[in-house]
């Protein structure tokens, strides 16, 4: 009986080895939603000497991304794995040397993409209540340095039914181990600090 | 020679409080005047401020040995010497620099004729000041 048995169960027992894992290593309810990233997302720097201040831009995204958000529950924090990687020589602020003394500082040769890497968001934003705040963690790679930050998100509707994510952090060039510029023997300074808001111009695919 | 280095050093004292003082006041006066500096042509790291401020010194002593071998060609009253003296520099020196630097790099015509009237003021009041050190 037992031999005559076994032949029958052996590719039973086979196909459940094969299949236990995918169940076993499936997320819990995790609902995976596809954010991509349009050209219309922007990033733009606020900064100040102590003689003006500046605020120089990337206008365009020219390279759309596609990030992916795991909703585990409608109110809860997401995780978000997905990034944009922005060219440091598109920056311009409408002043042209202004515009080349900020990429030499940013050492955009040496490193020419700004990297901004989305990790999670405090919840997934809720169109019906645009007041509430909303955090999140990204890690923003500049002049060769990776640097972990929580940002302030505000969120909107575009005309065209996309989501428009609006982030803002205040950073240090020295995060960066970047000098903020200095000329003519430190009479004019650049402060150290920068606000920078970055644009997401979001097209959602479920 | 201990004459030159004397006056140079005492013009170079009255040059460094006048000229980065000035330059101190000027730029929180008119900043507007300056905002072509934060160009990348110019040294923004920091590295070379020992030089930026050793200037004072270096035009001092410069002007300061010139003089000595040409002061007999300055005639009349102390000021008079220093403005001739300062208008020879700025043919002789500045004019030539100023057109080679405004001809080859990207700088504003505004930014060269300061940088002339600067450098005339400099061989200016040395040169007064030379005119009473030595005579």
């Amino acid at each position: 009986m037992n031999s005559s048995s076994g032949p029958l169960i052996r590719p039973s027992l086979l196909l459940l080895l094969i299949l236990l894992p995918s169940f076993a290593f499936k997320p819990s309810h995790a609902d995976p939603v596809k954010w991509i990233l349009t050209k219309e997302c922007t990033l733009k720097v606020n900064g100040s000497t102590n003689i003006n201040k500046f605020s120089c831009i990337v206008p365009e995204y020219v390279q759309p991304d596609t990030l992916i958000c795991y909703k585990e529950n409608k109110n809860g924090p997401l995780k978000i794995s997905g990034s944009m990687a922005l060219d440091v020589q598109k920056f311009d602020c409408k002043h042209a040397v202004m515009t080349n003394d900020l990429r030499k500082t940013l050492k955009a040769k040496v490193y020419p993409k700004i990297i901004i890497k989305f990790l999670n968001l405090s919840k997934y934003p809720d169109l019906y209540n645009r007041e509430e705040a909303i955090k999140g963690a990204v890690t923003i790679e500049l002049a060769g340095i990776v640097k972990h930050f929580e940002v302030d998100y505000k969120y909107t509707m575009t005309g065209n039914g996309n989501l428009k994510l609006i982030g803002t952090k205040q950073v240090n060039f020295s995060d960066f181990n970047i000098s903020p510029p200095r000329k003519l023997g430190g009479m004019i300074k650049t402060n150290n600090e920068l606000n920078v808001e970055f644009v997401l111009n979001i097209k959602t695919l479920n | 020679m201990k004459r030159i280095i004397l006056s140079g050093l005492i013009a170079g004292a009255i040059l460094f409080t006048l000229c980065y003082g000035g330059l101190y006041i000027g730029i929180r006066l008119f900043p507007v005047l300056f905002m072509d500096y934060n160009n990348p042509l110019f040294n923004s790291d920091g590295n070379r401020d020992v030089f930026f401020y050793m200037h004072a010194f270096i035009i001092s002593f410069a002007l300061s040995w010139f003089w000595d071998r040409f002061k007999g060609l300055f005639q009349g009253h102390f000021v008079l010497r220093g403005l001739e003296f300062g208008f020879v520099y700025a043919m002789v020196s500045l004019l030539p620099v100023m057109w080679i630097t405004f001809s080859s790099l990207d700088i504003t015509f505004f930014m060269v004729l300061s940088w002339f009237l600067y450098g005339f003021f400099q061989a200016v009041i040395a040169g007064t000041l030379f005119a009473k050190l030595n005579p």
